[in-house]
């Protein structure tokens, strides 16, 4: 492509504005959780400051429940993400591989569900849960985080087991491995960027959910997005600087993990969203 | 050893379980609420379609279906012309190119609570940057707390900061497959860059353009977490939104029939937008069986 200087400098000019449309607002909750609380509003606005933790120390003294509710955070995302990658990765195989009129309605039904509005089913959910005593435990939201990728997750992981060979299949089955060995010692090792693309999406939407954490937690199971949410709606006046602490330290290894598989999250979305 | 066997079923099961007992049951449950009289305690009790002359009789109800249809479009068409011209400027020259990707997809990684910070942050009165900056060039100041129409346009704001990258990206994954061979024999043939655009380019994205568009919609129309957390659909719930508006009948005044109502008009109307795309999928899906 011959650009000439002026159509590069317009270019470089419009790739600048969407960099900082993008990345300006969390460079902003990053800087300014290490300024001093002084430092936080001055006018004008200042870039230059020396860094301080003070906010962070402030974090652990007066949220004393911060660093245990990343921790559920933690133990709920990962528990979402091992669920939906147990069970996609055999549903995937089975439509990867096999087709029958059953087996088909079932997919379509997967897709027609994605549609609906999640916020609905906490309506007979938040009765049932209160009985059954499963409010505000890990597990509850453990397993819904995982059912509403589950779908996504199967379609991504058809897609990519697809793209095996069947014949190392019929060798391993030649060799006398059976179905569950198959499937762990051929197809998983070989489908695992497949099993990166899926993990990303319910992973990243288990550690940022808010709506189901703030209907089904109240204590033990609450998330870190609910905690940071409380923070932002004190009554005596917003702390910014411990707001902006715990939020920097919430986003941070969501945001490296994001960066660092960034090629799997296009290669799921394509596999997810716009394949049949 | 390629005959389907019940085990297979049993593969597939565990989906399906977890898709009928925690949405699709759920969801055909709240159907029969929305036709009871149901709260806290008590049985719900049959009551015909009165929830929905209810809801249909409410000024909330209204402003929120309103409010929902103004941020969602606003949102959705924001989107679409920003993410696309993106993937446009994106597919040709652009030093650095990873990290720059990896810069406009880092809104995605953000909850929208942080969100919700940031904006906060940048809008305060007086001393938040954004207010600062307009007010020292003298344009007055964004006063999403007094003023609804500013508050629904901040949220939309934040809609698209958050969503930009999911549209982008499928975007750009289409722009990105159009063979050069195309975009050059149009340039051979004389054609402006604006004609390429229109008559090639966007003719053979048009199908990821839809796709785009109907998961946008529906996602879109589900925004709940950035109104609350911006302005609890107040003042005087002048901003609020069809989630906000549920989960207020249900979770404060503990209505859940009327909520379900709600809930009923909201898969109803992501049904309709997706019709066409479930059409497209369901001939696809089946054309082989």
């Amino acid at each position: 492509m011959s650009d000439t200087w002026r159509t590069r400098a317009i270019r470089l000019l419009l790739i600048l504005i969407a960099v900082v449309w993008s990345g300006f607002p969390i460079f902003l909750v990053v800087m300014s959780s290490f300024k001093d609380v002084r430092e936080i509003f001055a006018v004008p606005p200042s870039f230059v400051f020396t860094p301080t933790l003070d906010s962070y120390r402030r974090l652990g003294q007066l949220w004393p429940a911060f660093y245990p509710n990343m921790l559920n955070s933690l133990i709920i995302t990962t528990g979402a993400t091992v669920l939906t990658v147990v069970v996609t990765s055999m549903a995937g195989y089975v439509y990867a591989r096999y087709s029958s009129r059953l087996l088909t309605g079932s997919a379509f039904f997967m897709i027609f569900v994605r549609m609906f509005p999640p916020i609905i089913i906490t309506l007979p959910l938040f009765p049932a849960v209160n009985l059954l005593g499963l409010s505000d435990t890990h597990v509850l939201l453990i397993v819904l985080y995982a059912t509403f990728f589950v779908s996504l997750g199967t379609w991504i992981m058809r897609a990519f087991i697809e793209q095996i060979p069947r014949e190392l299949e019929e060798a391993a089955f030649v060799d006398g491995a059976d179905l569950f060995k198959t499937l762990t010692r051929v197809i998983l090792p070989l489908a695992a960027q497949g099993i990166v693309a899926s993990s990303i999406f319910v992973l990243v939407f288990s550690w940022n959910e808010f709506i189901f954490a703030l209907i089904f937690t109240t204590r033990v199971a609450k998330t870190a997005p609910l905690i940071i949410s409380e923070m932002l709606s004190t009554a005596d006046g917003v702390e910014w600087g411990i707001l902006f602490a715990a939020a920097t330290i919430q986003l941070l290894p969501v945001l490296v993990f994001v960066i660092a598989v960034q090629r799997y999250v296009v290669a799921g979305l394509q596999a997810g969203a716009v394949k049949g | 050893m390629w005959t389907l066997r019940p085990i297979h079923y049993l593969m597939v099961a565990p989906v399906h379980l977890l898709l009928l007992v925690f949405i699709f049951l759920p969801a055909l449950y709240v159907g029969w609420l929305s036709l009871t009289h149901s709260t806290f305690g008590g049985p719900p009790e049959f009551v015909g379609l009165s929830n929905f002359v209810t809801l249909l009789g409410d000024r909330i109800f209204w402003r929120s279906f309103w409010n929902t249809l103004i941020v969602v479009n606003v949102v959705v068409y924001g989107e679409l012309a920003l993410g696309l011209g993106l993937a446009l400027l994106m597919a040709g020259w652009v030093p650095f190119k990873r990290v720059v990707i990896a810069i406009i997809l880092a809104p995605y990684a953000i909850t929208e609570v942080t969100t919700v910070v940031m904006w906060r942050y940048m809008l305060e009165p007086d001393v938040g940057m954004i207010n600062y900056a307009l007010k020292s060039i003298g344009l007055g100041q964004i006063e999403y707390s007094t003023d609804p129409f500013t508050a629904l346009m901040v949220v939309s704001v934040l809609a698209i900061w958050q969503h930009l990258p999911f549209t982008f990206l499928i975007l750009y994954a289409a722009v990105t497959t159009i063979p050069s061979e195309l975009i050059e024999s149009a340039k051979v043939d004389g054609a402006t860059p604006w004609q390429t655009f229109w008559h090639v380019t966007l003719r053979l994205i048009l199908p990821a353009v839809f796709v785009a568009l109907m998961f946008r919609y529906i996602f879109a129309m589900r925004i709940f977490s950035e109104v609350w957390l911006l302005t609890e659909g107040g003042p005087a719930r002048m901003t609020e939104v069809l989630a906000v508006y549920l989960y207020r009948q249900a979770f404060r005044y503990h209505e859940f029939g009327g909520a379900s109502a709600t809930g009923w008009m909201l898969l109803l109307l992501s049904l309709v937008i997706a019709l066409p795309y479930l059409r497209a999928m369901y001939v696809k899906l089946f054309r082989h069986v």
